[in-house]
C-alpha cells in the first residue's frame, strides 16, 4: 500500500469570504463551517475562534486536536467509519494542511481535558501551541450526559477538519512525502538481510470516556490485528478520548504518528518495517491477557525480530505495557517500550504502576507529576474554572489573576508517549 | 496500604482487578476483582446476581485471609 501525502504550509490563519488557501495563508468563512458542523440537537451553542502561536491566548479545556486533510485520489476518504463511509484507506493521494489544526474545546466533558497556551511556559510544553488553531467552543444542552456530550463535540471536531480539509485539495503541495508498505511475503523478500520490525500500537480504550475508534469501531471490541501504517495517516484510528490531557494521543497525532514516520524514515536502511499491530487496554484482566496474548502471537507470526510499542494513558494500561512486552520479549523479539511517567513531584516514586525485567529498554516522553507555573493570559477560548479540578489540578491551581499552578498533566500533548513532543526525562 | 499494614503484622488480603500490579507491589493475598471501574460488582447482569458475585468475592476473600501461605498466592480458583 502506497501513499503521497502532499504538505501543504499554512503560515496563517484568517476569517474571509471564501473557505480556500492561498500563498500559504487559510482563509475560513465561519458562516459556511458552522453550517457544515451544525445541526446537532444536543449543542446549544458553537462558537468559533483564532488562536495562533505567539498570542497571550489560552484555550481549555480542550478536548481534541485535528489536522485538517482531504484525500484527492485513491479509494475512501478521510475519518473512515465517520466522515467517509469504510472504504479502505492509505493508499493513494492525500492532502495536508500543514501547520493548521481544528480544536475542539468548551464546557467540560469530564474531568482530564487539557489546555493549551500560546505563548508562555505552557506553549514551550504543547506541540500545539507551534500551530494555527481554529477553535470550536462547543456547549451542549443542559442534563446532556458525558458519553453523548463527547460523541457531539467529537463530530464537531472531525467534520470540521474535514471542511477546512477540503481547501486544500485544488492546492499544489509545498512538500510531497512518499511511504509505502508492501504485503508481507513481497517486503520481507525485498530486504532480506535487514531486521524486520513492526510498531505495537496500543490504543486507550478504558471506555468511560477513554475511547479509540478504529474506522469507526469501537477499539474496546477488537482483538488485536494488523493495520497498514498508512490507513493510519488517512484517519483509520481517531480518538474519543476525553482523558489524560498530557498522554493520550489527540486525533492530530494518530494522523502524524512519529514512530510510524520514523519507521518509514530507516525503512530499507536499517529497519525493514513490517506494518502496524494494534491493540487495546481493556479494563478486565482476562481482556488484558487476551489482547496481549494476541499481539505477542502476531509478532510471532510475522516472524519479527523487534517490536516498538507505545503505550497510551498510564496506571492499569501500564501492565497492558508490561505483558505485552514480557510475551513477546518471550518469543525471543525484542523489545523497546515508550511511555512516559507518575513519578511524583519530586520524581521519587516508582515511575509505572507496573514493572517486569523484560523491559530492559524503555523511552521516556517525562513526568507528567512535574509542578509548572503558567502565567496569566489575556485572552481565555474556553473556561478557566475547570483548573482546580481537571487530573493534575488541585485546590487552588487557579489563581484570582488569571495564572495556573498545575501539575503537567494538565497539558494537552506534553509527554506524548509516542514521541509527539519534545520532552523527556532523566536522572542525575 | 497493604505492605504497611501487613508489616505492622495484621494479615492483608487484596482484592483488585489488576493482579500483576498486586504482584507487582508485593501483597501476599490476592483475590481478583471484576472490572477497574467496578472492581466489586457487575452492571451488566441482574441486581441478583450481582448480590451473588458480590457475596462470592468477599467469601473468598475471607477464606483467603484464614489460608497459610509461603508467598504471594493468587486465590482465583
Amino acid at each position: 500500500m502506497r501513499l503521497e501525502l502532499g504538505n501543504i504550509f499554512i503560515k496563517d490563519l484568517q476569517f474571509g469570504e471564501a473557505t480556500k488557501v492561498e500563498n500559504g495563508v487559510l482563509y475560513v468563512n465561519k458562516k459556511e463551517l458552522l453550517e457544515a458542523v451544525g445541526g446537532d440537537h444536543r449543542l446549544v451553542s458553537i462558537e468559533v475562534d483564532i488562536a495562533k502561536p505567539g498570542e497571550e491566548t489560552r484555550i481549555m479545556p480542550v478536548k481534541d486536536v485535528i489536522e485538517p486533510r482531504v484525500k484527492v485520489e485513491g479509494p475512501g476518504g478521510i475519518f473512515p467509519g465517520f466522515i467517509s463511509k469504510v472504504d479502505v484507506v492509505g493508499s493513494g493521494k492525500t492532502h495536508v494542511l500543514k501547520g493548521a489544526a481544528v480544536v475542539t474545546a468548551g464546557k467540560i466533558v469530564g474531568f482530564q481535558e487539557g489546555i493549551i497556551d500560546m505563548s508562555g511556559t505552557g506553549a514551550d510544553y504543547t506541540p500545539f501551541s507551534k500551530t494555527n488553531n481554529l477553535v470550536l467552543v462547543c456547549t451542549p444542552t443542559e442534563h446532556l450526559q458525558q458519553h453523548e456530550h463527547e460523541q457531539a463535540v467529537r463530530m464537531v471536531g472531525l467534520k470540521a477538519a474535514a471542511y477546512i480539509g477540503e481547501a486544500g485539495r485544488n492546492v499544489n503541495p509545498d512538500e510531497v512525502k512518499i511511504y509505502e508498505t508492501l504485503p508481507i511475503l513481497e517486503g520481507i523478500k525485498k530486504y532480506p538481510d535487514l531486521p524486520k520490525v513492526a510498531y505495537v500500537y496500543m490504543l486507550q480504550t478504558q471506555g468511560l470516556l477513554h475511547d479509540t475508534y478504529v474506522y469507526g469501531v469501537d477499539a474496546k471490541r477488537i482483538v488485536p490485528t494488523l493495520i497498514y501504517p498508512t490507513e493510519v495517516m488517512d484517519g483509520a484510528i481517531l480518538s474519543g478520548n476525553c482523558v489524560s490531557a498530557c498522554d493520550k494521543n489527540p486525533t492530530y497525532n494518530h494522523l502524524n504518528n512519529p514512530i510510524i514516520e520514523d519507521l518509514y524514515e530507516r525503512h530499507g536502511k536499517d529497519y525493514n518495517f513490517v506494518g502496524v499491530i494494534i491493540t487495546n487496554e481493556n479494563v478486565t484482566l482476562a481482556d488484558k491477557e487476551r489482547s496481549s496474548n494476541w499481539t505477542a502471537k502476531l509478532a510471532e507470526f510475522l516472524g519479527l525480530d523487534a517490536v516498538i510499542i507505545s503505550e497510551e494513558g498510564f496506571g492499569n494500561p501500564d501492565t497492558d505495557l508490561m505483558m505485552n512486552c514480557k510475551k513477546i520479549s518471550a518469543k525471543g523479539i525484542k523489545t523497546v517500550l515508550v511511555t512516559d511517567e507518575y513519578a511524583g513531584r519530586d520524581g521519587a516514586s516508582q515511575s509505572l504502576a507496573d514493572a517486569d525485567k523484560t523491559a530492559d529498554a524503555v523511552v521516556t516522553a517525562g513526568n507528567a507529576n512535574e509542578v509548572i507555573q503558567l502565567p496569566s493570559m489575556k485572552k481565555v477560548i474556553g473556561y478557566l474554572d475547570p483548573a482546580d479540578t481537571i487530573a493534575g489540578g488541585f485546590d487552588g491551581s487557579l489563581r484570582p489573576d488569571g495564572s495556573i499552578m498545575a501539575e503537567l498533566q494538565v497539558i494537552t500533548g506534553a509527554t506524548s508517549e509516542i514521541g509527539f513532543n519534545k520532552l523527556s526525562a532523566t536522572e542525575y | 496500604m497493604v505492605k504497611e499494614i501487613e508489616r505492622a503484622g495484621i494479615p492483608v488480603v487484596h482484592i483488585c482487578t489488576v493482579v500483576p500490579i498486586s504482584l507487582t507491589v508485593g501483597a501476599n493475598r490476592i483475590v481478583p476483582a471484576i472490572a477497574i471501574p467496578h472492581p466489586l460488582g457487575n452492571p451488566a447482569v441482574s441486581k441478583e446476581d450481582e448480590k451473588e458475585l458480590r457475596r462470592e468475592i468477599v467469601l473468598k476473600a475471607i477464606k483467603a485471609l484464614e489460608t497459610e501461605v509461603d508467598g504471594q498466592t493468587v486465590f482465583d480458583k
